[in-house]
């Protein structure tokens, strides 16, 4: 059971993203040539514009920087999702790096700035076949 | 070199709430630009340029010059990239364009109806999300409100910023659409309480906090000030304009740029004073882009109005609303309660402010400037001038 709705849009996999949502851990992208981490990925270094990047394992914990909860529905597929919570975490070991994700131990008045969090991944199925994602979610710590 | 182009001519169609105009997007355009060409006093045949935003190809510059019966086109250009938050750029455009004299008489417009083209606030599901998406719509960050929001989240966290700095932006929006009969929200007041009463779009942001959705077109003509000179209207100069983003500001895209949560103004800030030689004391009147409330009061503290834990104050008491106001802000109405036509409608309410011909009119304006929008890493802002 994930936090979004069955049928919610996935991630389309391509060479750059694939490492950060099918691995199980948080893998972000690292430079082979300067040694920084970058998210979200990108083709070359944006720090050193070097062409040689690998991705490294993060610690995987962090805390609620921000956050919103949606309340009105964009579309059909979220009608009787909403409302639901959107947090934006800032990373322990690369504190530059925010990634986007649900609080999925939290209802959606239950978030709050500074809530130390960890890492925590939801297995969905592609209905249409693909790859399985391993989707990258957010705990209390 | 600046001060060397003029803005002659506004114009802009009946505007209609989205999915109401009877005429096509196009022929909204149309109308715009021949409104804004006869207010100048040109002929058809003068105009020789196009200048846009975000239009994807629906009213391109070859199509217009064809129906309108324009003379030969001698520039067009379309600026990126973004939306509101570039409104002001085709202004920048059109006046490099028309100080090299590459063109005489250059069309600036955006025509938007988004009852022919699909809502804003209501993106379809899509089975699978791209690039810098591919990051936020799998946890259902799907809409524009819910993209502008998560800044200000962090923002009234870090500087003590509360809803009542963005009531009284909605607020002085609703009243100055009361006296402007273009307005969609023309008799339609809106109070205090009826603000925090309206249901939560996406927290922080309530219904009020969120432009309209609309159909409509706006258009204003560039010209050089020697051709201005013997013009119907009083010139209106383009003193000052500046785009563009801060380094690595594409970050932005998925909230990890350095500067997070600010709305990322301050290089346009820096550009559009320093080559106007005045600052944000000098301006007596001011338009801002509000897709949503939250990213136009980071804007208006990013241009150099207060500074962020100075803002909510700044937008208090009154400060922002005609006729008392020190600093009038969206007279017309803008996004919220005139028409959202992208944000370009406030660039012809800036206009109109340097004439003398606003709805809602500020005393003795030198200069009135009219900010595109925040909610992405490029932004831009004109001031217009009534002496060169």
């Amino acid at each position: 059971m994930s936090y979004m709705p069955d049928g919610w849009t996935l991630p389309a996999l391509d060479d750059l993203n694939r490492p950060f949502f099918t691995t199980g851990k948080l893998m972000l992208q690292h430079c082979v040539d300067c040694d920084r981490v970058q998210h979200p990925p990108e083709d070359i270094c944006i720090w050193c514009q070097g062409d040689h990047l690998d991705y490294v394992e993060a610690r995987g914990t962090g805390d609620v920087y921000s956050y919103v909860v949606p309340h009105h529905p964009p579309n059909e597929k979220l009608t009787t999702r909403v409302p639901y919570n959107i947090i934006l975490v800032r990373l322990d070991d690369y504190p530059h790096v925010r990634i986007l994700g649900n609080q999925i131990d939290a209802e959606f008045d239950e978030v709050t700035i500074g809530t130390p969090v960890r890492v925590t991944f939801e297995e969905i199925a592609d209905q249409n076949g693909g790859a399985t994602i391993l989707l990258p979610q957010w705990v209390k710590a | 070199m600046h001060g060397t182009s003029v803005v002659v001519g506004v114009g802009e169609s009946t505007y209609y709430r989205a999915g109401r105009a009877p005429e096509s997007e196009f022929q909204l355009a149309c109308i715009a630009i021949r409104n804004a060409v006869a207010d100048a006093g040109l002929q058809m045949s003068e105009i020789d340029g196009f200048v846009t935003y975000m239009d994807f190809q629906r009213n391109d510059a070859l199509r217009l010059m064809t129906a309108l019966g324009t003379g030969d086109l001698s520039f067009s250009a379309m600026s990126w990239p973004g939306g509101g938050n570039i409104s002001a750029m085709p202004i920048q455009i059109a006046d490099a364009a028309i100080t090299a004299g590459y063109a005489k008489n250059i069309v600036v417009y955006r025509a938007l109806a988004q009852g022919q083209f699909g809502r804003y606030g209501r993106p379809p599901a899509v089975p699978y999300a791209t690039g810098a998406a591919a990051f936020k719509t799998p946890y259902g960050e799907a809409s524009p409100a819910m993209n502008n929001a998560m800044p200000f989240t962090r923002y009234m966290h870090e500087y003590g910023v509360t809803h009542e700095a963005t009531c009284n932006l909605s607020l002085a929006s609703y009243a100055h659409a009361q006296r402007n009969p273009r307005a969609i929200r023309y008799g339609q007041p809106l109070t205090r309480e009826d603000y925090y009463a309206s249901r939560w779009i996406v927290y922080p942001y309530r219904l009020f906090d969120c432009a309209q959705e609309n159909d409509g077109a706006a258009a204003m003509v560039i010209s050089s000030a020697d051709r201005a000179r013997d013009l119907k209207q009083q010139p209106v100069y383009v003193k000052s304009a500046a785009a563009g983003a801060e380094q690595r500001a594409g970050l932005q895209a998925t909230y990890n740029e350095p500067y997070f949560p600010y709305a990322r103004r301050l290089h346009v800030a820096d550009r559009l004073w320093s080559q106007a030689g005045i600052g944000p004391k000098d301006v007596q009147v001011a338009q801002f882009y509000e897709n949503f409330t939250g990213s136009t009061v980071m804007c208006i503290s990013d241009m150099g109005f207060a500074p962020p834990d100075g803002i909510e104050e700044f937008l208090s008491n009154g400060n922002i609303q005609w006729p008392n106001g020190k600093l009038p802000i969206n007279t017309s109405g803008a996004n919220l309660a005139e028409a959202y036509i992208h944000g370009f409608e406030n660039q012809l309410e800036a206009v109109r402010q340097v004439r003398g011909q606003s709805t809602s009119q500020v005393e003795n304006v030198e200069f009135s400037l009219a900010v595109g929008g925040p909610g992405a890493p490029v932004g831009s802002a004109a001031l217009y001038s009534k002496q060169a």
